[in-house]
């Protein structure tokens, strides 16, 4: 689904931010890429929707390299690609439920009768049933947070991405959002989840993808057993 | 899910017209929720447009100015005696041959007296005594539109002194030199000062509404981000400038139609003359839809061009 080959990406020409990545995550995968900050864990995945372009090697979706895709096919990538950010950006002048509407309208697809059953259905699956109509402003970390995981869930993806996911949340919020994406993996997704938080990678047994300095460390790829 | 929708667009129809509708929707919420600086740009293009439509409105009334006085490019004919009729006739059709002539106008010495007369109402007494032998008889003419220039009347004059019996010739010839010279020189200027104006707009209104894209550079970026096409990120903000600009073309004109009647019944007070009476007009019907559209293409070509940079950057 995801394929990394030799990819080496340099923000400026003495500054390497990513060097020889290769690794590729299978269809229905669930992934945690992790390592410490400044590590490159969120350049690597601003290469997978196509924000970054590698300056050498190749970055495959699906088959398709991501660098080719011109700027009128981009769009069509990112509609398969739900990505939840550290800082939630969401969009303050707007309501939960118009946040989480964005992504199926900019597809263009469905009445407004259907975008409304499909963003409320994703939102009761949140808990944020009874917040429809708050701004982002007023609701808690945790909240945003469900909000923006909707927005990226609501048009079921076939991989999500999630930077840091759990980075200001306390425990019973981070197991909350865990579940999320074990329940959207179960359904098919393929799920890359950035973190460097141990707990929650302990939670959770699946394949561990571990940077350094922009580099697979040499112990790239182990589960969380190892890990311990 | 009405509720919901109140404040946003949505989608409300698959394919184009719900989208089309969409976008509108999303373009009218916008303005609404970011009224100050819409309010701003629509106030900027206003002035700009105002600048340069009062700059038309005085070169219009130039123009009409100018098209009255040629009008009163005229050569007379004087002779010191009265003709006889046929000798009248005879010239008169000989002056009416000469290329150029519109029309030949006989004033016999009665007639000239009549007028004289006329131009001293109630002080006729000066005239008391005084005949019509005194005045001479003449044969006034004007000169057909493309034949006012100082070119055209020096060839006139030529071909009018050939004819044999012809008197003597009086035309404002220094006056009409001068008036079409000064005509020459407000075309130039005014062509040039537009097109000035026009650059200053272009720029200033583009950089406004940089301004107000890039205080929304997050939803672009989000928008970008969940596969919104490049047409469907750019399309509001584009509906946004058309409106902008249609406003503040608008707004132009009314401000334009106010300070024009407020000069029109005013201006009698501080001018030499009365502005009503010598019919100063207002911008004709094509003019007033060119300061509209170009409202309308400012704002559209603003947004455009402010676009282009940031989505450029956002969509990598």
């Amino acid at each position: 689904m995801i394929q990394f080959h030799n990819v080496f990406l340099a923000y400026q020409k003495d500054a390497t931010a990513l060097q020889n990545i290769s690794f590729s995550v299978a269809k229905g995968e669930f992934v945690f890429l992790t390592g410490p900050s400044g590590a490159g864990k969120t350049t690597l995945l601003r290469l997978i929707y196509g924000a970054l372009n590698p300056s050498k090697g190749q970055v495959l979706i699906d088959g398709q390299n991501v660098s080719r895709l011109n700027k009128s096919q981009l769009p069509y990538l990112r509609r398969t690609i739900g990505v939840v950010f550290q800082d939630f950006k969401l969009l303050q002048n707007r309501t939960v439920f118009e946040n989480v509407a964005v992504t199926l309208e900019v597809q263009g697809g469905g009445s407004r009768a259907d975008i409304g059953k499909r963003v409320m259905h994703i939102l009761r699956q949140m808990g944020m049933e009874n917040k429809i109509h708050l701004t982002p402003q007023r609701l808690s970390g945790g909240e945003q947070q469900r909000v923006s995981l909707a927005r990226a869930l609501v048009n079921e993806p076939k991989i999500l991405l999630a930077d840091e996911p759990t980075g200001n949340l306390d425990d019973a919020n981070k197991m909350q959002i865990l579940n999320i994406f074990k329940e959207a993996n179960v359904k098919g997704t393929t799920v890359v989840v950035a973190t460097h938080d141990r707990r929650l990678i302990e939670n959770a047994h699946y394949r561990i993808i571990r940077l350094l300095n922009g580099q697979l460390a040499d112990n790239a790829e182990s589960r969380n057993e190892d890990f311990q | 899910m009405k509720t919901f929708n109140k404040k946003r667009a949505t989608i409300s129809a698959p394919g184009a017209q719900g989208r089309v509708r969409y976008f509108w929707g999303l373009a009218l919420t916008n303005i609404r929720q970011n009224f100050f600086v819409n309010l701003v740009t629509i106030g900027t293009i206003t002035l700009a447009l105002l600048i340069v439509s009062l700059f038309l409105l005085v070169y219009v009334n130039l123009e009409n100015a100018a098209e009255n006085w040629s009008e009163k490019v005229q050569v007379t004919v004087y002779f010191d005696k009265e003709l006889a009729p046929q000798e009248q006739t005879d010239l008169k059709n000989r002056i009416q041959d000469i290329q150029g002539t519109a029309k030949v106008y006989w004033v016999s010495r009665d007639d000239a007296l009549k007028r004289f007369k006329g131009r001293l109402k109630g002080q006729e007494t000066l005239l008391e005594g005084v005949r019509a032998e005194v005045l001479p008889a003449s044969f006034e003419i004007t000169l057909k539109k493309n034949n006012r220039n100082t070119l055209a009347v020096d060839t006139y004059i030529g071909k009018l002194k050939g004819i044999p019996g012809i008197g003597e010739i009086q035309y404002g010839e220094e006056w009409v030199r001068r008036f079409n010279t000064f005509l020459s020189f407000m075309r130039i200027v005014g062509g040039l000062l537009g097109v000035f104006l026009v650059l200053a707009v272009v720029f200033i209104v583009s950089n406004t509404i940089q301004l107000t894209v890039y205080a929304r550079r997050d939803e672009l970026e989000i928008m970008s981000l969940v596969g919104a096409t490049r047409l469907f990120i750019k399309m509001p903000y584009l509906l946004e400038g058309l409106i902008q600009g249609i406003a503040g073309g608008i707004l132009a004109i009314l401000l334009l139609l106010s300070v024009h009647f407020l000069f029109l019944h005013n201006a009698g007070n501080f001018l030499t003359f009365n502005p009503v009476t010598s019919g100063l007009a207002f911008l004709p019907p094509e003019y007033i839809a060119g300061i509209i559209t170009s409202g309308a293409l400012l704002g559209f070509l603003g947004s455009l061009a402010a676009l282009r940079r940031f989505i450029n950057e956002i969509t990598g």
